[in-house]
């Protein structure tokens, strides 16, 4: 399971990444975890989530800026 | 991820199994390039034939070019590349004829206008030959190549960031114009050596820049590939447009002989080298080209995303990074080969002299000390300077990675927006302080992270943070394991998909939540968010697994394959 995180942030050695990569090959479930935890990584990072739109945005840096320019 | 779209090729995808079978994986450079498969082919060919295996130069020798020349470009990315490939290759000491070619590579990946004829033969006096010269030259080109193409499409380094250190600034005397070709070169047949009867069929002529690497037949038949891959297709971008973003980056490179021969080919295919209202259309695209070749630094996803807005697609930006790489490429070989023109030029570019940071003892090079490439350098100069306006470019850079940071931690929107006025007024007093020995971005999350974790420890009833016993990966079991569909992205539509993963993170207990906010939303390097949130490196790679884990279970329902692909 480490080994697959670590994989999975490409940081396991060349020969270990080829051990895995047989593995994954072979073994089902993990092929399994390790392609589902990859589109969940992929998900999450393209989803855009947690973006504050420009509405919500604007009236915030305003806030600031006005505190900056008059203390 | 990178900047742009990306699409699954698959494990079995002819070049990256070719790829991966020479490294041992698939450098993400590459993998952010799925959306032009014809393209990943021309590059893997190119990186085969001149990077990966032992010629006139060692592997190591090549290697070594890469990163002096990545590490001199200040490309973060490139240089953890190679920089990884050196570590696994082993290193033996450098000797002065290699600090000679390294110094070579330096000078002409960096200031190729100011390469001379001396400095080859300066080479030569070292015990370099024409062949090790000709490959140094195709690896410097080739490490050209790979900085502007993994910094216009957003590489993610594939390894734990390697910091590099700031250089020195170094002076190069303007060279006398002086006549090359610099290499010796063999007489290969116009009719039937394959590369130049392509180059002949499609430009009319065999240009001198690919006589000049005749003691390579196998690379130029791969950049006879690239060229057919890259600059001939109409698909994407026209084959007019690619010309001007070669014309556009060559003349920004102060390349006269790649001006002087595109020029020559747009005349011969008919297209006026005048401004006309496709070329208006374009202006974009060639500033893109210009900046991105020139001044990698400055470039980022803000200029890609200028590009979508201009309606540009995915597609058509990549092939135009792609184009500005193989631009650079050709540009470095016609300065370390000293190719003469095939035609007078209209207009000879020559270098004046400059200044630019980079390393020059030999000691600099391999080290793995900090350099911070920092985008925000110049309105943090300018804030600090007295301008006050300055500081509102930072809160729109940042805004929503402080955002998200205080999300993370606080599980809550509301909150999280009042904290995110806190952390940038926090910043605005601190600003005085901030030396630029870590990157404003870096700076800024830390900050929020402090703010975040301040309110928490706050609250009446806490929810906590911190570690309530060691992260065992025996007490999380897995439990969905059904197979997602192909392309879960298509399920549903962005603000659904957008809410899903809201949800499934806001109910992540709080250690985990966060560290995969800063990681995976964030992009933070290990390090980076392990310094924001003051965990070790192992407790946050556990936490992070773990977070990932919990997260791919929660989602898993709405992405396993249901009836016909509809979510069950």
């Amino acid at each position: 399971m480490t080994e697959i995180g670590n994989y999975l942030e490409g940081d396991v050695a060349a020969e270990v990444r080829q051990q895995l990569e047989n593995h994954l090959s072979h073994c089902q479930t993990c092929q399994v975890l390790y392609d589902s935890t990859r589109k969940t990584l992929k998900i999450v990072t393209d989803s855009g989530s947690f973006d504050l739109p420009d509405a919500a945005l604007k009236p915030i840096t305003a806030k600031i800026m006005a505190r900056i320019r008059n203390p | 991820m990178g900047y742009l779209r990306e699409t699954e090729l698959g494990l079995s995808f002819p070049s990256f199994a070719a790829v991966r079978e020479q490294l041992g994986f698939v450098p993400n450079v590459l993998r952010a390039q799925t959306l032009l498969p014809r393209v990943i082919d021309a590059e893997a060919r190119i990186l085969a034939t001149i990077l990966f295996h032992d010629q006139a130069l060692s592997r190591i020798q090549k290697e070594r070019i890469a990163l002096t020349v990545a590490v001199a470009s200040r490309n973060q990315y490139c240089a953890t590349l190679h920089d990884q490939m050196l570590s696994l290759l082993g290193a033996p000491e450098i000797s002065p004829a290699e600090t000679a070619l390294l110094d070579f590579a330096l000078k002409l990946g960096l200031h190729g206008p100011f390469i001379s004829k001396e400095d080859v033969t300066g080479l030569f006096e070292h015990g370099w030959n024409d062949e090790s010269v000709l490959e140094a030259v195709l690896v410097t080109a080739l490490a050209c190549f790979l900085c502007t193409l993994s910094t216009g499409v957003g590489a993610v380094p594939d390894f734990e960031r390697k910091q590099i250190p700031a250089g020195n600034p170094l002076h190069f005397q303007v060279p006398e114009a002086s006549s090359g070709p610099y290499l010796r070169a063999v007489e290969l047949s116009p009719d039937r050596f394959a590369p130049f009867v392509f180059f002949r069929e499609n430009f009319g002529f065999i240009p001198n820049l690919y006589r000049a690497q005749t003691l390579r037949p196998d690379v130029l038949g791969a950049e006879a590939g690239a060229i057919g891959a890259v600059l001939l297709t109409e698909d994407v971008l026209t084959r007019v447009q690619k010309e001007r973003i070669l014309l556009a980056v060559s003349a920004a490179n102060l390349n006269t002989y790649c001006v002087a021969v595109h020029s020559e080919i747009l005349r011969v295919i008919g297209v006026s080298t005048e401004n006309s209202a496709q070329a208006a259309a374009d202006h974009h695209l060639l500033n893109f080209a210009s900046k991105l070749a020139t001044r990698p630094s400055e470039t980022g996803r803000e200029d890609i995303e200028l590009l979508r807005q201009h309606g540009f697609a995915e597609e058509q930006i990549l092939e135009a990074v792609v184009m500005t790489a193989l631009t650079n490429f050709l540009n470095t070989l016609q300065m370390g080969l000293g190719v003469n023109p095939d035609f007078a030029p209209d207009r000879v570019f020559r270098p004046t002299l400059f200044e630019k940071e980079h390393l020059l003892a030999a000691d600099q090079r391999h080290t793995n000390e900090a350099l911070v490439v920092d985008p925000d350098a110049e309105p943090v100069a300018r804030v600090q300077a007295g301008d006050l306006d300055a500081f509102e470019v930072l809160i729109n850079r940042h805004s929503q990675r402080v955002y998200r940071t205080l999300v993370g931690i606080l599980g809550n929107p509301e909150e999280a927006r009042d904290a995110m006025q806190d952390t940038f007024l926090k910043a605005f007093q601190h600003l005085g302080d901030f030396q630029g020995r870590s990157k404003f971005s870096t700076w800024v999350v830390s900050i929020a992270s402090n703010t975040g974790l301040q309110r928490l420890r706050e609250r009446k009833h806490t929810e906590s943070l911190d570690d309530d016993g060691p992260e065992s990966e025996e007490s999380f079991r897995p439990r969905q394991i059904r197979a997602w569909t192909d392309d879960p992205e298509q399920l549903y539509v962005k603000s659904e998909m957008r809410s899903l993963v809201e949800s499934s993170v806001m109910k992540l207990p709080g250690k985990y939540r966060v560290v995969l906010v800063l990681r995976d939303m964030e992009q933070l390097s290990t390090e980076e968010a392990a310094a924001a949130l003051g965990l070790g490196i192992p407790a946050l790679k556990a936490r992070l697994l773990r977070g990932r884990l919990m997260l791919r279970e929660a989602l898993a329902p709405h992405f396993t394959g249901g009836v016909m692909g509809v979510p069950s």
